[in-house]
């Protein structure tokens, strides 16, 4: 190897180590390591190893990557098949639990659409190609390339990948790194980091005895789906927590809440003002350490005008002031329909305000500690990435991008223009599993193993004040010869870009293997290399700590625009689930069948309108709506129910996907993001995904009908659901944590 | 055969767990499922597809009733024992949701009906489906009172796995093809490995051992699963399982059509408990801050 060349700074800041200071002093080279083991290969279960029994179950631990989360997973192997996922009960994030996109992960894995091949365009067709043509054609497109002509957008991102990728963008001296969610916590995590000095707080939901969230769907999609279920459950168990849910149009966590207030997209912000001025009025709570203006603010949105404000009743902010009160500690949060609007920070800031006023800051909103090895971290992604990078490709900046993660055609509002300024960028290779709409307008196609057949290291985005590394090994041979894991193919990059330092990793396994030898001695607790090493995958991860912080609440001055929440014209709802996510997952059967938590809708896109606006406009459940907004219009079929706000029509996201995106998802439903109008939150850039004003309208008929799952959508008057009152429950189980 | 002895025989099945005669049980295997936990997500609906070969039908097919969710969350949106929503505006209790798997019954309405007795009792509780045995007349199906018996209409095996994804199929249990009733099992298939297990190490199955797919998925943990008999362990000197402290707790009885609580208010009940069947699922009441 030629490690001599390197400094050691230089050598831990490869294996992403670096940034450690002080805790890295004796920590030398690898010496247990030799070339050998470098090449060490992952032996097919074909050829079955001792302990491999036929016809025995084998569980292996690894990380899923339906979505950011980040949880761990055991996959039951069987004669060199990956057949079930669970969850990994050591994980921190899901402890042993998995939702329905983790249980999924295996159809996206054995898909029968996935790209095989790399591919390379030769006119207006992609056609195969050999690993060696394509990455010839990236080294040649990439030669003399200035850093500032290189772009590379990815989702969220951690552990070893982001180290390696961020050596390729050095290698190139680009700092464009474009990091892209559409669901995301961007402004959240702005508001945190502004008033609490953390961006990523720990929530505790086991603590709290009242919750308010402003369409926070965190049971659904909103932070760690899977962690916070897990603590619902705490929440929900004697004494039992109340939740009172804020937002347009249902979401998973909406229709859990004791209560559900329907809000007109927007006016979130000033509802949480008018609870905030009703705790210090009437509940007699201080606000003293808000900053005067915000004092003045809050002072402003009596009950009168916070009921002009937001059209929710009087008594109904007043009674949850109340209930917040009465019920401490409780925790306030903000999510997608309350950041999308243009004014979106102000909504989030508000929120937190309530925060602060409750008292709720150190008891439910606690700090959680920062993740002590930069270079690894998490990186999340937000939507202010997909904006600038589409002004960047209108404006010609690019003349190289990479794409890994992402479908960011698929996500970019039409208005953003995203896919017309793809032209303008000359060389395009996308990381891809499958054919989706950014994949169809690539260069080069660069096929990725699966989950299920990759290496790679991933630190979750929320952790509970620990510092995991979750491990994610292949729990199978590839299906496919030629595809590529995605460390694999960033060291090859780097290897052709002369990069001398990754000369001596024969691949991504190497890499890690080695990444894992040179780790901090503190963290192997005197175990010998090979054990530690055994440990880590057996285990699926390892917690190397946090650097404890705290939170400093600061004064952050916000203004709340007085107009918004009157005007009369329908909003558009893009509003996201725990299953499509943001439209990644229409391409695995199971989740296409399995019926919407809410609608029960199947196989299909649908618009939730309110019997009352259903009336207005004329339609029944399974009539075709045309929803146009100043950028588009697409025509969808309604279902009606009294989980959305009169002003609103809600589209789920998930469906039409243009470029076919697999059979399954072929020829299906709209995409209700491509019909947004480009504003932003004017504080974070993000955006603005909840401020799209439409005209619906009815619209023909088609054969297609909609199918949802169920009969009825009421019991009948039988006995299926049982609903007791609170305080029955509180009577019979109050303190009795048995079971 | 006369109505009497038909009446006799029927009452003899019907308490045939109580009295004997009929089986000598090695587990009742049973559920609990807390509602006030469920969020309705559907992990357990999936976690059933993959665990046990269940069939994507498709859209169209779909639609005439023919999905082959063993495990299925529903969703109602009237709360008839708060009766307040049918007059307000919004939704403001959110939504009801109820897993719906095969209750297990141990009266269960489709046992008897089968005329080659492709669906019968095992020594487990379990209500079992010989599918080599099935000719499908769909007569369980139709007695069956939650509709939660599942009938291939049609062979789904090229059209629901095309290659490579048939390679995910369990090999520990089949895949159906058209003209059987199948159903729920408890993940039989689990259960038989753990009993295998502990045979071979000299000992009893363990409390937590088996676990149903939907049940170990579960985000909140709302379903417990577990044998309704106790299990002995030699350590603690409990007999009670998880799921026999919850029944017992919440004062829910098997062999009983109508429960007599001494704490009425006490959350446990079973769906159309009046019906007689003895299912071996028991619900605990939603609960909602009003």
């Amino acid at each position: 190897m030629s490690f001599s060349k390197i400094k050691r700074r230089d050598f831990l800041k490869i294996m992403g180590w670096g940034g450690v200071g002080a805790t890295l002093v004796g920590c030398d080279l690898p010496t247990t390591v030799t070339l050998e083991e470098g090449k060490e290969k992952v032996v097919s279960y074909l050829m079955p190893e001792e302990y491999v029994i036929p016809g025995v179950g084998v569980w292996y631990a690894s990380t899923c990557q339906q979505c950011p989360s980040g949880c761990g997973i055991h996959g039951r192997v069987r004669e060199g098949r990956v057949l079930k996922l669970e969850g990994n009960p050591a994980s921190s994030v899901n402890k042993g639990r998995l939702c329905q996109m983790g249980q999924a992960s295996l159809q996206a894995h054995y898909n029968p659409d996935r790209i095989a091949k790399p591919k390379i365009r030769r006119g207006s067709s992609l056609v195969d190609a050999t690993w060696e043509e394509a990455y010839g054609l990236i080294a040649e497109k990439t030669a003399n390339i200035s850093g500032s002509k290189f772009a590379w957008m990815t989702g969220s991102v951690s552990g070893h990948q982001s180290v390696l990728l961020q050596a390729y963008l050095e290698s190139i001296g680009s700092g464009n790194h474009f990091v892209h969610e559409t669901i995301n916590n961007a402004v959240w995590a702005k508001v945190c980091q502004d008033m609490l000095g953390d961006s990523n707080p720990r929530i505790r939901l086991d603590k709290a005895q009242s919750m308010l969230s402003f369409g926070a769907d965190f049971l659904g999609t909103w932070g760690s789906p899977l962690h916070f279920s897990t603590e619902y459950a705490k929440f929900r168990t004697s004494p039992r927590g109340t939740l009172i849910q804020v937002e347009p149009n249902m979401t998973l966590t909406g229709a859990n809440a004791d209560l559900w207030v329907a809000s007109r997209p927007g006016s979130e912000g000033a509802l949480a003002l008018g609870i905030a001025n009703q705790l210090v009025s009437k509940q007699g709570l201080s606000m003293s350490g808000l900053p005067n203006s915000v004092q003045s603010l809050i002072r402003s949105y009596t009950l009168d005008e916070t009921v002009t404000a937001t059209g929710v009743d009087a008594d109904r902010i007043a009674d949850i002031a109340a209930t917040l009160k009465r019920r401490s500690p409780s925790v306030v949060l903000a999510g997608a329909s309350a950041q999308g609007h243009e004014h979106g920070y102000q909504c989030v800031a508000a929120a937190m305000v309530l925060n602060v006023i409750l008292g709720n800051i150190g008891k439910t909103i606690e700090s959680n500690g920062e993740f002590a090895y930069a270079s690894m971290a998490p990186v999340s992604g937000n939507t202010h990435s997909l904006v600038s990078f589409s002004q960047a490709a209108a404006d010609k900046r690019f003349d190289v991008v990479f794409f890994s993660g992402v479908n960011p055609v698929y996500t970019a509002p039409k208005s953003l223009g995203l896919k017309e300024s793809l032209a303008n960028i000359p060389f395009k290779v996308v990381f891809s599993h499958f054919n989706d709409e950014t994949t169809a307008m690539a260069d080069v196609v660069l096929p990725l193993a699966s989950t299920e057949e990759d290496w790679g290291t991933h630190v979750a985005p929320y952790q509970a004040g620990v510092g995991e590394i979750s491990i994610q090994q292949p729990l199978m041979e590839p299906l496919s010869t030629e595809t590529r894991g995605f460390g694999d193919i960033v060291l090859t990059l780097l290897k052709k870009r002369k990069e001398t330092a990754y000369e001596g990793f024969a691949d991504y396994y190497a890499y890690l293997r080695n990444a894992f030898s040179t780790i901090p001695a503190e963290h192997k607790n005197g175990a010998s290399d090979e054990q530690f090493w055994t440990d880590v995958l057996a285990a699926g991860l390892i917690d190397v700590g946090v650097k404890k912080t705290s939170l400093k609440v600061k004064g952050v001055e916000f203004d709340m625009p007085k107009e918004m929440g009157n005007s009369s014209a329908m909003i558009l709802a893009p509003s996201a689930r725990l299953g499509f996510w943001d439209g990644r997952h229409a391409n695995l059967p199971w989740l296409q069948e399995a019926p919407d938590q809410i609608s029960k809708v199947v196989w299909d896109s649908w618009a939730e309108l309110h019997p009352s606006t259903a009336k207005k406009i004329g339609v029944k459940e399974g009539d075709m709506v045309k929803i146009a907004s100043a950028s588009g219009e697409i025509n969808v079929k309604v279902y009606i129910y009294k989980g959305v706000h009169p002003d609103v029509i809600a589209v789920p996201l998930g469906q039409g996907h243009d470029a076919g995106f697999s059979r399954y998802a072929k020829d299906r439903g709209v995409n209700s993001l491509s019909i947004l109008d480009p504003k932003v939150d004017k504080m974070t850039g993000e955006l603005a995904l909840y401020s799209t004003n439409v005209k619906v309208t009815k619209a023909a008929k088609t054969d297609d009908v909609l199918v949802r799952f169920g009969g009825s959508e009421t019991q009948v008057g039988r006995k299926l659901v049982s609903t007791i009152p609170a305080d029955v429950y509180e009577r019979t189980e109050g303190g009795d944590h048995v079971a | 055969m006369s109505l009497s002895n038909l009446i006799d025989d029927w009452s003899r099945y019907r308490k045939g767990r109580e009295e004997g005669g009929f089986h000598d049980y090695e587990h009742m295997w049973g559920m609990s499922i807390d509602l006030n936990k469920c969020i309705g997500c559907n992990a357990c609906s999936v976690a059933c597809y993959a665990e046990n070969n269940l069939a994507v039908v498709g859209k169209e097919k779909f639609e005439k009733g023919q999905g082959m969710h063993w495990l299925r969350v529903e969703r109602y949106w009237d709360e008839p024992d708060l009766g307040e929503e049918r007059t307000s505006e919004f939704q403001q209790h959110g939504a009801s949701f109820l897993p719906m798997m095969c209750q297990q019954c141990n009266a269960a309405t489709c046992e008897p009906v089968c005329p080659v007795a492709a669906t019968y009792h095992t020594p487990d509780g379990l209500n079992a489906q010989v599918y080599n045995r099935c000719i499908g007349s769909r007569y369980c199906s139709n007695n069956c009172p939650f509709r939660l018996r599942y009938f291939n209409f049609w062979s789904y095996y090229e059209d629901s796995w095309p290659a490579p994804l048939q390679m995910q199929l369990n090999p520990d249990i089949s895949v159906r093809d058209m003209g059987v009733m199948e159903k729920c099992t408890f993940c039989v298939q689990r259960i038989r490995t753990v009993k295998d297990t502990a045979r071979m190490e000299d000992r009893k199955v363990r409390d937590g051992e088996v676990q149903t797919a939907c049940s170990q998925t579960c985000p909140t943990g709302a379903i417990e699963f577990g044998d309704m008999l106790g299990m002995y362990d030699p350590e603690t000197g409990v007999a009670e399982t998880r799921v026999t402290k919850m029944w017992r707790k919440h004062q829910v009885e098997l062999g009983k059509t109508k429960q007599n609580k001494q704490t009425p208010e006490m959350r446990g009940y079973r769906v159309f408990e009046f019906l007689n069947t003895d299912p071996c699922v028991m619900y605990l009441d939603r609960v909602r801050e009003v």
